[in-house]
C-alpha cells in the first residue's frame, strides 16, 4: 500500500471515528437520554480512532511507505478493543453468586479486564520493539536529521527536496516558504 | 497510560486519617532524607538551561522509563482510585485500562518525531514543537497559555494532596503539610531542575511500584485469591462486577476515550521524549513503561476489589466514605510497615507530579511566552529558577483556599491538556495537511470550551447528561475544528512546514 493511501486511510478512519463519537455525545443531550446505539458508536469509534492515529503515526514516507508488517498488530488491537467493548455490551448481564469465573472474574468483566486491559499490554510494545529498526527509527534516520541540522539553509532545502519529493496529502512538500505568523 | 486525573485527587482525597505511628514516621523521614540527598547531587550537575529543563538530553532508558511511570501516576492511583472502584465497581477501571495502549501509541505517534525535532532544533518544550511544526510563534504562544491554565490546576491539587499526606504521616496540620511538601519539592526543582526531578522520580517510582505490588499480593493472600474475592462481592452486590460496574456504558467508554486519546496531550509524559540520551533506545521504552505502569496500578485494582469483598464478608467495617478504602485497609488490616511504604509512596506520587509541572510551567513562562512575544531572555537558567520559586509559592497559596475551589481547578487539568494539544500536536506532527490556522483554532477551541463548560458546571449553571464530560466534549470539538479549519485553509499547508521539520515528519 503506498504511503499516501495508508496515511489517507488512517486520517479518514480518525475523522470518521471522531464524528461517530461526537454524534454519540450529542445524542446524550436528548431529553429521553442517550439511545442504545450511542454506546455502540463509542464502542466502535474508540478502537477505530486509536487504530487510526497509531497508523498515522507509524506510517513512514519515502520508498518504505506505509506500516509494513505493523498492519497485523494494528488490526489485531483495533479488533480486540472493539470485540471487548462489543462483547460487554452484547452479552447478557448474568453476574450472580453462582456465575462461572474466568481467571477469577465473571465473563463480561474478564473480557474487559483481560481482553482490553491486558492483551494489548503485551502485544503492542513487543510489535513496536520487533519492528523498530524496519518501521520506526534507525541510525541512518538520526544521522540524516543531524546532517540536516548541521547544514546551511540552502543545503537543507536540497536535502528536503530529495527526501520529500512526492506530493503528500495534497500538499506539495517541496515548496515551503518563509511565512511566519 | 494514562495519567490520573488531578481533579479526582482533590475531590476524593480531601482528608486522610492520621497514620502518625513510629514506623510510618520513620519510613516517611527516611523517604524525605533520600529525596534531599538526590537533590543535592543533582544540583551540582545542573549548569545550563538545557540541563535544567531537559537534562541536557542525557537520561538513560531505564531511568527515563521509571521517571515517566512516576509522573504518570498521581496520588489518585493509591487513594482516590481504589475508593472510586469501591464506590462504582469495575466501571472505574476504564480510567486505567487505556494504559494497555497509550504508551505504545505515544511512542508511535509522538516519540520519534519529538525526539528527532529535539535533535534538529534543540527544542525544550511542547509548545516549542508546535511552534516549529507550524512555523508560528502565535501557535506556540497560545499552546503555552493553554498549558499554563492546566498547570495551575494540577499544581494546586497536587499541593493540597501533598499537604493531606504529609499531615497524615507527621500530624503537622494541613497548612504546614502543604508548605513542607511544596518547600521540599521546590528545593529540588529550583536547585537541580529536571535532573533532580528525574532521579527523584526514579526513586519515587520504584517506591510506588514496590508498595503497589506488596499491597496487591497481601490483598490476594488475605482474600484467598481473586476468585474468592469475586465470590464475596457477587454474593453481596453482583452489579459491582459487571463490566461497567455501576456506571452507564456511555460513561465508562467515555472514560476510556478521554484517558486514551487524551494521553497524547499530557505534557508531563510527552515532554520526556526529548530527554532520552540515545533515540534508538526508544525501542524498549513502551514495553518497559507499560510493565511499570501495570505494577504501579495493581494497588488500584487490588485494594478497590479487596476492600469491597472484605466489607461484604464482614472482615472490615463499612467505610464512612469511599476514599477511606486504602487508608482503612492499611491502618487496620495490613502490617504497619506496608502502610508506611504506601503513605510514603503517595507522598512520592504527589511530589513527583508537582515537580514535573513546576518545571514545565517555568519553561513556559521564561521560554515559550517570550518567544511568542518575539523576545528571548538572556539568562534562561537564572530566570528558570526564579519562576520555579514563584510557581511553587502560587500553588501552595492556592492550595490553602477552599477545597471546592481547588477541586474545580484540578478537574480540568487533564481535559484541558487533551483538548488543546492532541489535535495540533499528535495529529499535526503526522499529517502534513494540517495548517497553522487549524492548529490555532483547535487550541483556542479546546481552551475556551473546557473553561466555559467547567465554569458553567462549577457554578451549577449547567449540568451534563450522564456519561458526558466537559473534557470529552472539548476534545471532540477541538478535533473537529482542527480538521475543518485545516481543510478550509488547505492551500496554506505546504507553506507552514520548514524543510527539516518536513524531513522529520517523513521518516
Amino acid at each position: 500500500m503506498n504511503k499516501g493511501l495508508t496515511r489517507r486511510l488512517a486520517l479518514g478512519a480518525l475523522i470518521v471515528s471522531i464524528i461517530a463519537i461526537a454524534v454519540a455525545y450529542a445524542s446524550a443531550f436528548r431529553p429521553s437520554g442517550p439511545p442504545i446505539w450511542a454506546a455502540w458508536l463509542l464502542a466502535l469509534g474508540i478502537p477505530l480512532s486509536l487504530g487510526g492515529i497509531m497508523v498515522l503515526g507509524a506510517a513512514r514516507g519515502g520508498r518504505e511507505a506505509g506500516v509494513g508488517p505493523l498492519k497485523i498488530p494494528f488490526a489485531f488491537v483495533t479488533v480486540v478493543l472493539a470485540a471487548g467493548f462489543g462483547g460487554a455490551l452484547l452479552l447478557p448481564a448474568t453476574e450472580s453468586p453462582n456465575s462461572e469465573l474466568w481467571l477469577g472474574l465473571p465473563a463480561r468483566a474478564a473480557i474487559v479486564i483481560y481482553g482490553v486491559g491486558l492483551m494489548p499490554t503485551i502485544l503492542l510494545p513487543i510489535a513496536y520493539a520487533l519492528t523498530f529498526e524496519s518501521q520506526t527509527l534507525r541510525a541512518e534516520d538520526i544521522e540524516q536529521v543531524r546532517a540536516f541540522a548541521r547544514g546551511g539553509a540552502g543545503e537543507r532545502k536540497g536535502l528536503a527536496g530529495q527526501a520529500c519529493s512526492e506530493r503528500v496529502d495534497g500538499a506539495d512538500v517541496s515548496t515551503a516558504t518563509d511565512t511566519r505568523t | 497510560m494514562t495519567s490520573i486525573p488531578a481533579g479526582f485527587n482533590a475531590l476524593l482525597q480531601a482528608s486522610l486519617p492520621s497514620a502518625a505511628q513510629p514506623a510510618v514516621i520513620a519510613v516517611g523521614a527516611a523517604y524525605f532524607a533520600i529525596v534531599i540527598g538526590i537533590s543535592v547531587w543533582a544540583a551540582r550537575k545542573t549548569r545550563t538551561a538545557a540541563d535544567f529543563f531537559v537534562a541536557g538530553k542525557g537520561i538513560g532508558l531505564v531511568a527515563l522509563t521509571i521517571a515517566s511511570v512516576s509522573v504518570s501516576v498521581s496520588g489518585f492511583a493509591f487513594i482516590g482510585g481504589p475508593g472510586l472502584i469501591y464506590a462504582v465497581g469495575l466501571g472505574a477501571m476504564f480510567i486505567v485500562l487505556p494504559a494497555s495502549v497509550t504508551n505504545v501509541m505515544g511512542a508511535w505517534v509522538l516519540a520519534k518525531r519529538l525526539r528527532l525535532l529535539g535533535e534538529a532544533r534543540s527544542l525544550m518544550t511542547i509548545p516549542d514543537a508546535i511552534g516549529v511544526r507550524y512555523r508560528s510563534p502565535a501557535a506556540q504562544g497560545i499552546a503555552a497559555v493553554a498549558m499554563l491554565f492546566g498547570i495551575v490546576g494540577y499544581m494546586a491539587t497536587n499541593a493540597l494532596a501533598m499537604g493531606v499526606v504529609i499531615n497524615s504521616i507527621f500530624d503537622v496540620g494541613l497548612g504546614w503539610g502543604i508548605w513542607i511538601g511544596m518547600g521540599i519539592t521546590l528545593a529540588y526543582s529550583a536547585s537541580g531542575g529536571i535532573l533532580a526531578g528525574i532521579y527523584n522520580d526514579v526513586f519515587q517510582g520504584t517506591l510506588m511500584a514496590v508498595a503497589s505490588v506488596l499491597v496487591f499480593l497481601f490483598v490476594l493472600d488475605f482474600g484467598g485469591g481473586l476468585s474468592a474475592i469475586s465470590r464475596s462481592i457477587l454474593a453481596a452486590d453482583p452489579s459491582f462486577l459487571g463490566p461497567w460496574g455501576k456506571l452507564t456504558p456511555l460513561a465508562a467508554l467515555s472514560f476510556f476515550f478521554v484517558f486514551s486519546m487524551g494521553s497524547l496531550g499530557q505534557p508531563q509524559a510527552v515532554h520526556k521524549y526529548y530527554m532520552l540520551r540515545d533515540p534508538l533506545q526508544l525501542k524498549w521504552y513502551p514495553l518497559l513503561k507499560t510493565l511499570g505502569l501495570v505494577l504501579v496500578l495493581l494497588l488500584y485494582f487490588g485494594v478497590g476489589m479487596g476492600v469491597k469483598a472484605f466489607v461484604a464478608a464482614g472482615r472490615m467495617a463499612p467505610l464512612a466514605t469511599p476514599d477511606q478504602a486504602t487508608p482503612s485497609l492499611l491502618l487496620h488490616v495490613t502490617p504497619i510497615v506496608l502502610a508506611a511504604l504506601v503513605f510514603s509512596g503517595v507522598a512520592a506520587a504527589t511530589m513527583s507530579a508537582a515537580n514535573s509541572f513546576i518545571n514545565i510551567g517555568a519553561a513556559i513562562v521564561m521560554h515559550d511566552l517570550p518567544i511568542a512575544f518575539g523576545r528571548r531572555l538572556r539568562n534562561e537558567l537564572a530566570w528558570g529558577r526564579v519562576v520555579t520559586v514563584l510557581i511553587a509559592i502560587a500553588a501552595a497559596v492556592t492550595a490553602q483556599r477552599s477545597g471546592s475551589m481547588v477541586a474545580f481547578l484540578g478537574i480540568f487539568g487533564w481535559g484541558l491538556f487533551a483538548s488543546t494539544l492532541v489535535p495540533a500536536l499528535a495529529v499535526g506532527l503526522n499529517w502534513q495537511g494540517a495548517t497553522r490556522a487549524g492548529a490555532i483554532a483547535s487550541i483556542a477551541t479546546g481552551l475556551v470550551v473546557t473553561l466555559a463548560l467547567e465554569i458553567a458546571a462549577y457554578n451549577k449553571a449547567f449540568s451534563f447528561p450522564a456519561g458526558v464530560t466537559a473534557s470529552a466534549v472539548a476534545l471532540v470539538l477541538s478535533f473537529l475544528v482542527f480538521f475543518a479549519v485545516s481543510w478550509l485553509t488547505r492551500s496554506t499547508a505546504a507553506g507552514s512546514i520548514d524543510p527539516d521539520v518536513r524531513l522529520v515528519m517523513e521518516l
